[in-house]
């Protein structure tokens, strides 16, 4: 498959229609660091994301690419250190990135406020079934006035959302992530989609056209 | 593997007290191909090239895996792609100096793999220009967008060149297929294409070395669309499939699989590129000098004679202007950047800018809409084992059928599609709903069976779109930019409708269920396939430029790139672009031989 100029503006457009950050989640974010740290002090700090962030955000791949009878999950590609690493790369004096920063971080904690709404517990406390749930929940489609617009960012008007869309909305992003730090890794590239290709062949694969009958257009 | 040679050195200590034989500005499609023929006539050649030489063997690292990339492939997150947002609800200039992004890049830079072509597109930032929104692509490096290129090596035909002879549109071109036949050849058997010979009149064949194959969604397709007389074609590639034994700097396509990586780029050069196709076996004439880092800035005039002199150019490190001399100027630097060139070259004798006496200079620009298409899957390949389909340098190209011999009610012209399918190194994971198991399953077992294609229309020739010179804002070097005055008119968008509606009934017609299909134009600029702004004709009252490329103005003076088009067509150009500057050039050599210029 060669990426036409159409498909990937497609690409690009999924990577550029994140979710819009509301006001007031840094804060949250906060909040769910210094709630979840004594539970998860086994999980390592990333470079961007704290301790507990990282151990949320290891579990929230995991959930969405998980390890089968096929292949290895997000866990195993290291999908959260990617998704960690990257976002430790954004340069925070350009308003765009810091942007996308603190929005990961309230994404998370809205994750956890979602959590604590429904069961009581932050989500790495939930059962599996409950943790499920919730994320079939935010996995909703956003209806069409939710989807994020592609305006330019000054012209943005940030909104006062309900958790429930900023969690779809976040959704949105970080399974995006996901797929996009799974399916570039070594175990997606190669143990789950078993890509044959990046090595020379002697022979393209397929039929040959010239065995297929030929066309006749209208016109002759 | 491959037996790819180091490029020589570029000779470039250019002696500004000499007379050259010619200076060709420009060193992509058109440039390297004038450079090319010139020096092979004995001509004493000097290039000039804005941009940078940049060594794509070594950049585009196409056998690198993402995760061996500390970014995955892309270029560093100071860097920023312009979206498609930005450029339909903005006006350029689309990066302000004062833009937070280290540096900002056309649209293009938004694919995978971004780092490895960061290099080759210009940075907005230094190169702004105004007026109507348009999603401007340029390379400026040597070589220039061959670099990048999608690779779609089309012939026109009297479809196209006589044009208005058939629908009374525009006007008809001064050559027709069978001058420039010969010169499609020379090209196919210089630079290597790959395709299957259809017999088609509209999309005549190329001396074509191996085709691709065809996947088996690929096969379904072009079954079904055989019933009603359309053809899908192996993707008609300006690659080598087959080897060329005349050049030693390109090796045959060995079908790696990396070509849906990054923006076209091929490191191995059996896509077909400007400086291993054409500059470096010019070199080998020792009749050529090449100079990186030369910003032309006007084509300068003898008072006496009002012919072209030489070339002004900047040299982009220091900021000095320098001028250059030449017997003959032949342009070759892009359907924009020719005619913005032309436009800045004013002089007492061509107050107008230098082969404007017609006025026609920048305008009757013309080019490709796309944006409609559809995207599916073949149910009964879901789940199949899967197969290589990305080892091909393309997918299938189904050519135009309309207005041929049937006449559309909505609108004149026509539209090809080009398309992909199967399997790649990432699949389309983003479209497949949920999480989880079932979401791993189904993107592992659904990638193989997905298929798309999209449009690319014609765009008329319209003496009202055009560009013009900003008379305030300048480059970074200080040349006057370019002010677009470019819109789609009702032709294209009732075209663009009938595209999307096609393309849907097409895959109905095959059983492959569509889980997307565009409707929605894209900006002006999108297809990279700008042309028209200094077109040829036999009347110099409504043309630039003869039908050797020679401006009817000034007979020491040539345009040999994609300006000179008279009509944009719906194939895309490149190929038409060599074929032509070759034509041309040797024309030129001629009537220089003969004391005639």
């Amino acid at each position: 498959m060669t990426v036409t100029r159409r498909d990937a503006l497609k690409l690009a457009a999924v990577a550029a229609a994140t979710p819009l950050l509301p006001r007031g989640m840094a804060e949250a974010a906060e909040a769910t660091a210094a709630s979840t740290a004594g539970k998860t002090a086994a999980a390592a700090a990333g470079r961007f994301f704290s301790a507990p962030e990282m151990a949320l955000l290891d579990e929230l791949v995991e959930i969405i690419i998980p390890a089968d009878a096929h292949s290895g999950g997000a866990r195993a590609a290291g999908v959260a250190g990617y998704i960690d690493g990257r976002l430790a790369q954004y340069d925070p004096a350009i308003p765009i990135l810091k942007a996308d920063r603190e929005r990961w971080k309230a994404g998370l904690a809205t994750v956890d406020a979602l959590a604590r709404e429904t069961s009581g517990k932050t989500f790495l406390e939930s059962s599996p079934a409950e943790q499920t749930a919730l994320l079939e929940r935010i996995a909703k489609p956003l209806t069409e006035a939710e989807i994020p617009t592609e305006e330019p960012e000054e012209r943005r008007q940030p909104a006062a959302e309900k958790p429930e869309t900023v969690g779809q909305r976040f959704f949105v992003e970080l399974k995006s992530w996901t797929a996009r730090g799974y399916y570039t890794s070594k175990v997606g590239i190669h143990d789950e989609m078993e890509y044959k290709g990046n090595r020379a062949i002697l022979e393209f694969s397929g039929t040959d056209v010239a065995t297929l009958p030929p066309v006749r257009p209208p016109q002759d | 593997m491959t037996l790819l040679r180091v490029p020589p050195p570029l000779p470039r200590v250019v002696d500004l007290k000499r007379t050259y034989d010619a200076i060709v500005v420009g060193s992509g499609a058109a440039g390297g191909m004038a450079a090319h023929v010139l020096t092979s006539h004995g001509l004493d050649v000097l290039l000039l090239e804005a941009g940078k030489q940049v060594d794509t063997t070594a950049e585009l690292k196409s056998l690198e895996w993402p995760y061996d990339h500390p970014r995955r492939g892309d270029m560093p997150y100071t860097s920023h792609a312009l979206r498609g947002a930005e450029y339909a609800l903005r006006k350029p200039p689309y990066a302000p100096k004062d833009s937070p992004w280290k540096t900002v890049q056309s649209y293009v830079q938004g694919w995978s793999g971004s780092d490895y072509s960061k290099n080759i597109l210009v940075d907005e930032k230094e190169h702004p220009y105004t007026g109507t929104s348009y999603a401007w692509v340029r390379a400026r490096v040597l070589g220039g967008k061959t670099n990048i290129w999608g690779r779609l090596a089309l012939r026109l035909s009297d479809y196209d060149f006589k044009g208005k002879s058939h629908d009374g549109w525009g006007e008809d071109w001064p050559i027709s297929y069978a001058d420039i036949e010969p010169y499609y050849d020379k090209v196919d058997l210089y630079l290597g294409i790959s395709g299957h010979p259809e017999g088609l009149a509209h999309l005549p064949d190329s001396k074509f070395q191996r085709a691709t194959r065809l996947n088996a969604a690929e096969v379904r397709l072009r079954q079904s669309m055989a019933k009603s007389g359309k053809v899908l074609t192996p993707y008609r590639a300006g690659v080598t499939t087959d080897g060329l034994k005349h050049n030693k700097f390109r090796s045959r396509c060995f079908g790696r699989g990396a070509c849906n990586r990054r923006a076209g780029g091929c490191d191995i050069h059996a896509a077909f590129d400007s400086p291993t196709g054409l500059i470096y076996p010019a070199l080998e004439t020792g009749h050529l000098i090449v100079r990186t880092g030369s910003i032309a800035r006007e084509i300068t005039v003898d008072p006496a004679t009002g012919k072209a002199r030489g070339v002004s150019f900047v040299d982009a490190a220091t900021g000095t202007t320098m001028e250059a001399r030449a017997r003959v100027v032949v342009v070759g630097a892009s359907t924009l950047e020719s005619a913005r060139l032309l436009l800045n070259s004013k002089s007492a004798a061509h107050p107008n800018g230098i082969g404007n006496s017609s006025g026609h200079v920048g305008h009757n620009f013309c080019e490709h809409v796309m944006g409609p298409g559809v995207d599916g899957f073949v149910k009964d390949l879901v789940g199949k084992p899967r197969t290589l389909d990305d080892g091909r340098p393309g997918g299938f190209y189904v050519p135009r059928f309309r207005n041929l011999k049937d006449k559309q009610k909505d609108f004149l012209r026509g539209y090809g599609f080009e398309g992909s399918s199967g399997t790649g190194m990432f699949p389309g994971a983003s479209r497949a709903p949920g999480f989880g198991a079932a979401y791993k399953k189904s993107v592992r077992e659904y990638d193989g069976a997905t298929i798309g294609m999209g449009g690319f229309g014609e765009v008329l020739s319209r003496y009202e779109n055009a560009v013009s010179v900003d008379p305030e804002v300048k480059d970074k070097w200080g040349v006057p930019v370019l002010r677009f005055d470019f819109k789609f008119g009702e032709n294209e968008k009732k075209m663009a409708a009938d595209m999307a509606n096609t393309a849907k009934e097409i895959f109905d017609e095959a059983g492959i269920e569509v889980v997307d299909h565009d409707r929605k134009i894209l900006t002006e600029g999108w297809s990279i396939h700008e042309l028209g702004t200094a077109r040829m004709g036999n009347d110099p009252k409504t043309s630039v430029l003869t039908q050797h490329q020679q401006s009817h103005d000034v007979k020491n003076l040539f345009v040999v790139d994609g300006s000179s088009h008279v009509s944009a067509s719906c194939q895309n150009p490149t190929w038409t672009i060599m074929a032509l500057a070759w034509r041309s050039c040797d024309y030129l050599a001629d009537e220089l031989r003969k004391g005639n210029l």
